[in-house]
């Protein structure tokens, strides 16, 4: 790695940190003993999961006739709320595999966080998949194994089924990158540990790393390699969730450039997210020297540049749909702005176009308090917009007499709330028990990028004596 | 890591030297384009290049017709190439042709801004050595703009089946209900407006970030640094909307009954991987003279890997627009690829596997491994096959539309497209000439002369 | 690592000066067994003279067997074991197969990639290594010389390694 770097670029390590600095500031958390608000959080997180709980299994003993749905809407908050958390769960691996492809050192301090918050938002979208079936138990049916009905297979020419593929193979080849990030840091946690029950845990799960040069240089292939295949594979993801609507015939819903549009959709909601996480990280952890200013400007840059590319595919659309000459696409956007759920689509259109625009402007950029309230309306509105397009697309049939508006039960709400809930559970027990920064990464780059690195020339003449 | 730190600013600078021997071979190259293009015209005023025309005029519908029942059902979809039937004419095919390569040499123009500024935007370090190729690039906007200005004007109706006399109104024989209803868009005025004023915004905002570039040279400095990140920020926002519209405007309105979203993009991504390409030939070019010998393969291994991901992008949108459009089986939809795979007495088929198997397959195995994006002669093979698959791909996408069953390729193609070509290169030599090619002053500049990958 | 081999440690706190210092330990004829550092340095390997690996050659062997197992799966059920016409294509509707295929493809590559990583690498749970150095994992770098394979004794070996910048130098 070249240490030559530019001065006009800003510090992204600040404080004057040693790698040994780095090593302590970061597995302070995971030795010493949980904070007053770690637990006060994570206890209120176990509440809302509990609650959450007990709606998703009362949805699932009773059927899930006990949403909303009615006849013409047939598919309101449970795809929506699948579509929304996959789309969040696309920044971490997205920020690891293009990040890393694109050299952006910037990365390193934050790519351990988004991607583990990437596994528990697919995690997430994954329960409304079970949820959606009605009798989660048999969800292996939507898997090719042979079975006792004859040679029946699932249909390989059906998007769900492109879907359930995609999504496995997402959240498992997530997970084996964000576990394989792990494993020298597991390793530094074991060499530091004091305790025989830390000294084995993360000894079982550091696979005996000893960070010889022929690993790394075998590691940093590896990293390489699945980085390639991961940023292609986090970009079908959401493409195969487009095609869930996008291969149908319906209006709004059929359009080609769904995929595209809304994996920058997912990566938009995905950084916002990973901004929501980060700011409250770095102050309950004290991690300011490591996510920076730079790092939230970093991030703002990319919100904005997503929201924009995503705010052109929402006037394409619009465009096309008038271009085109169907009158039933025509209708169908035409009453997403000014039919009944026109509020909807307004959101859409201020948190997702609007509000990103005031990133702009640096102080708004640079300022914390800005950053955390935008970072939370973006997903509001990317929760607006999938809504938009799922529930107005439907609301309005073919048939006049069917046309029919869609209000939300409680279990709609309680099994919204329980993925809130798993969400948050699993991150807080994450940054509690493992680094939150990848500690590797963060030294490898720190020659350079941090300001005031110390220097070596006084501990040399020492060590000489 | 070692080998290069003997760099300094001060001895980076270089001059490209156009000799009158180069000057010599393009413009040779430019008259054989020429000649053979005449030559071409000729033939084809005698009727012998096309071949079907003589049989064509009954029975157009035998080879059209799967679209033309497939229109039929889409009520009022009417196939586009009954309208380029009627009013073809064998000098149409020169004019298709110098649309097609001011569309496709634009997009290499106005890329080479994209990627400068990109570059900028992302304060990317590695790119500074040789940003100086691709920021000459939209110097042939000065010459493709007014092309595209020009034939639209006067032939535009040869090109557009909107343009066609009396499509718009009411009660006249050619009134088409789809087309009046675009009119609020598709009209003369209007796509004049757009093309010269976005044109104009392209071209004025490359002048004054090259102006700030060269000036950089004499003075240094981080401010003119900042200006640039502002002028190229400003590019991309309007590049952003732009390309679309043009997409929409040059090539998707040539079908004009068609329609995709996802068209602009589509074509934003075969114009960007083809200058990539571009830029690949232009520094391996400049290297075999001995010159940019601090690109090292390390700058190449990042653009062989930026030719490989665009690759695949490209073939991405590709493959995505075909599936959806194929999946749902849309009748006014699906008659776009029926065209080119079946229609026209299939004179289209072997064009679109071909472009398919040199955009996406060929690059990918010739880039695939790290060392091929390290070696010279594999990332010239993939850039000549790149660029081919998508001057093919362009050709797919605006032939069938204005020509029909009367397309090929013949002279005409082949010395169009030298033509241009050498006209792209005289014009990118003169003004490469014009500065040291390494902006020397470029504040990451030690940062890509450190590049080690 | 045995207890009975005799080794080296020269211990060093810069990534540079390590990388600097194997090349010189190297040059006065002494064998580097290993370099044991807390992050990847670029060109250590090489340096120290190890072969480059194999590791992209097996990501593509295990990404071509992925693409064969999802074609062959789907062609099997949809075509030959229970074939059905959905919506008006082929049996053999080679564009609806892409996305599994693909899929399947990087599943593959993935796994197999990072299994043969961890068997190349002797990276396995329940693998209790007795480090070298407990400070390789925070911020030393450590130069192991295996005394066995090398013809110079331990004074010459201690010497080279303090004039090429190493911090200490100790005995395992």
């Amino acid at each position: 790695m070249s240490h030559v770097v530019s001065p006009i670029r800003e510090h992204l390590v600040t404080g004057g940190k040693s790698y040994s600095d780095v090593t302590h500031d970061i597995c302070k958390q995971v030795e010493g003993e949980p904070t007053k608000e770690w637990k006060i959080a994570f206890a209120i997180s176990c509440v809302i999961f509990a609650y959450g709980a007990y709606c998703l299994f009362y949805t699932w003993w009773q059927g899930i006739g006990v949403w909303g749905l009615n006849k013409t809407v047939g598919w309101a908050w449970d795809i929506t709320n699948f579509v929304w958390w996959v789309g969040i769960g696309h920044a971490g691996t997205l920020i690891s595999a293009v990040l890393l492809l694109f050299r952006q050192k910037w990365r390193t301090s934050i790519n351990r966080s988004a991607e583990a918050m990437t596994i528990f938002a697919v995690l997430c979208a994954a329960s409304f998949i079970l949820a959606h079936m009605g009798r989660p138990w048999l969800a292996h049916w939507a898997l090719p194994l042979p079975n006792a009905f004859g040679s029946l297979w699932v249909n390989f020419n059906s998007p769900l089924v492109w879907d359930v593929f995609a999504i496995s193979t997402y959240l498992s080849v997530s997970l084996l990158f964000w576990y394989m990030g792990l494993v020298p840091d597991l390793a530094t946690i074991r060499d530091r540990a004091t305790t025989k029950g830390r000294k084995f845990w993360y000894g079982l799960f550091s696979l005996g790393w000893t960070g010889s040069a022929k690993t790394w240089a075998r590691y940093e292939y590896m990293s390489l390699i699945l980085a390639g295949i991961s940023t292609p594979l986090v970009l079908s993801v959401h493409t195969i969730v487009s095609m869930d609507f996008a291969t149908s015939v319906i209006p709004g819903w059929h359009t080609t450039i769904f995929p595209p549009y809304f994996v920058a959709g997912a990566i938009f909601s995905g950084f916002a997210m990973v901004q929501t996480l980060l700011l409250i990280t770095r102050v309950v952890f004290k991690l300011e020297d490591y996510i920076t200013i730079e790092h939230i400007e970093m991030m703002n840059i990319v919100v904005t540049v997503t929201g924009s590319v995503v705010g052109i595919a929402y006037l394409t659309e619009f465009f096309i749909a008038w271009y085109s000459g169907v009158e039933y696409e025509s209708y169908a956007f035409i009453n997403r702005a000014t039919g009944p759920y026109w509020w909807a689509y307004w959101m859409m259109m201020t948190c997702n176009v609007i509000s990103p625009q005031l990133f702009w402007f640096k102080s708004i950029r640079t300022n914390l308090m800005v950053s955390f309230f935008l970072s939370i309306v973006v997903n509001v509105g990317m929760w607006f917009e999938r809504f938009v397009i799922i529930v107005t697309s439907l609301h309005r049939d073919y048939l006049p007499s069917s046309w029919a508006m869609f209000s939300p039960t409680m279990y709609d709400i309680g099994d919204y709330i329980f993925s809130f809930g798993l969400f948050f559970t699993l991150f807080f027990l994450f940054a509690k028990f493992l680094p939150v920064v990848n500690m590797a990464e963060v030294k490898s780059v720190m020659k350079g990028v941090s300001s005031n690195f110390p220097k070596k020339v006084a501990k040399k003449s020492k060590s000489e004596e | 890591m070692a080998g290069h730190s003997h760099f300094s600013p001060a001895n980076v600078e270089e001059h490209f030297e156009f000799t009158s021997e180069g000057k010599r071979r393009v413009i040779i190259a430019f008259i054989v384009g020429l000649v053979a293009t005449i030559i071409g015209i000729y033939l084809l005023s005698k009727g012998e290049s096309g071949g079907h025309e003589i049989a064509a005029a009954g029975h157009e519908a035998a080879g059209a017709g799967h679209e033309a029942a497939q229109a039929h059902v889409s009520g009022g979809a009417v196939s586009h190439q009954a309208g380029a039937e009627e009013h073809y004419d064998w000098t149409n095919r020169i004019w298709a042709n110098v649309w097609l390569n001011a569309v496709f040499f634009t997009g290499i123009a106005v890329v080479g801004m994209f990627f400068v500024s990109l570059q900028y935007l992302t304060k990317s370090g590695w790119s500074s050595v040789m940003k100086r190729v691709p920021e000459a690039f939209p110097k042939f906007l000065f010459v493709s703009i007014p092309i595209l200005a020009l034939v639209f004007f006067f032939k535009g109706d040869v090109i557009f089946h909107w343009m066609h006399h009396g499509v718009t109104e009411v009660g006249n024989a050619n009134y088409d209900k789809i087309i009046a209803g675009k009119s609020g868009y598709l009209n003369k005025n209007f796509f004049l407006i757009r093309l010269l004023g976005f044109g104009a915004i392209w071209i004025i905002l490359w002048n004054m970030l090259r102006k700030k570039s060269l000036e950089e040279d004499l003075i240094g400095g981080t401010d003119l640094f900042t200006q640039k990140v502002k002028i190229g920020t400003a590019f991309i926002v309007v590049f952003g909307a732009s390309s679309s519209i043009f997409a929409w405007d040059w090539v998707m309105s040539i079908d004009t009954h068609w329609f995709s979203t996802m068209f602009g993009w589509y074509m934003f991504a075969s114009w960007h991987v083809t200058t990539y390409a571009v830029i690949v030939l232009a520094i391996l070019y400049l290297k075999d003279k001995g010159l940019m010998a601090y690109v090292n393969e390390n700058h190449l291994h990042d653009l062989g890997k930026f030719m490989f991901a665009f690759s695949i992008f490209w073939s991405y949108v590709w493959f995505e627009q075909f599936l959806l459009i194929y999946y749902a089986n849309l009748p006014e939809e699906s008659i776009y690829f029926l065209e080119r795979w079946e229609g026209h007495d299939k004179i289209y088929k072997a064009s679109e596997v071909l472009m398919v198997l040199l955009n996406f397959l060929l690059p990918f195995l010739v880039l695939m491994t790290r060392d091929a994006k390290r070696t010279r002669i594999f990332l010239k093979i993939a850039a000549f096959l790149i660029i081919a698959g998508h001057y093919i791909d362009f050709y797919q996408m605006i032939m069938p539309g204005v020509l029909g069953k009367h397309g090929g390729y013949g002279l005409v193609e082949f010395g169009m497209v030298t033509v241009f070509a050498s006209a792209f290169i005289y014009m990118i030599s003169a003004e490469l000439t014009k500065a040291s090619l390494v902006a020397k002053n470029h504040p990451f500049l030690p940062e890509a002369l450190h590049h080690d990958i | 690592m045995s207890s009975t081999t005799n080794y080296i440690l020269g211990v060093f706190d810069d990534e540079d000066e390590v990388l600097h210092a194997v090349s010189e330990v190297k040059s006065k004829g002494i064998k580097i067994d290993e370099v044991y550092t807390p992050f990847p340095i670029h060109g250590l390997d090489t340096a120290i003279g190890h072969e480059r690996t194999r590791l992209p050659i097996a990501a593509f062997m295990f990404g071509t067997l992925g693409m064969i197992c999802a074609l062959s799966l789907i062609s099997y059920t949809m075509v030959f074991d229970w074939p059905m016409i959905i919506g008006g294509k082929d049996f053999f509707a080679l564009p609806n197969w892409i996305p599994v295929t693909f899929e399947g493809t990087v599943l593959f590559t993935a796994f197999g990639l990072v299994i043969t990583f961890c068997i190349s690498n002797n990276l396995f749970p329940g693998n209790n290594v007795e480090p070298l150095d407990l400070r390789i994992t925070d911020d030393k770098f450590v130069m192991a010389i295996n005394l066995d394979k090398n013809k110079l004794g331990q004074d010459e070996i201690t010497k080279a390694l303090k004039s090429s910048g190493a911090i200490e130098v100790n005995v395992k």
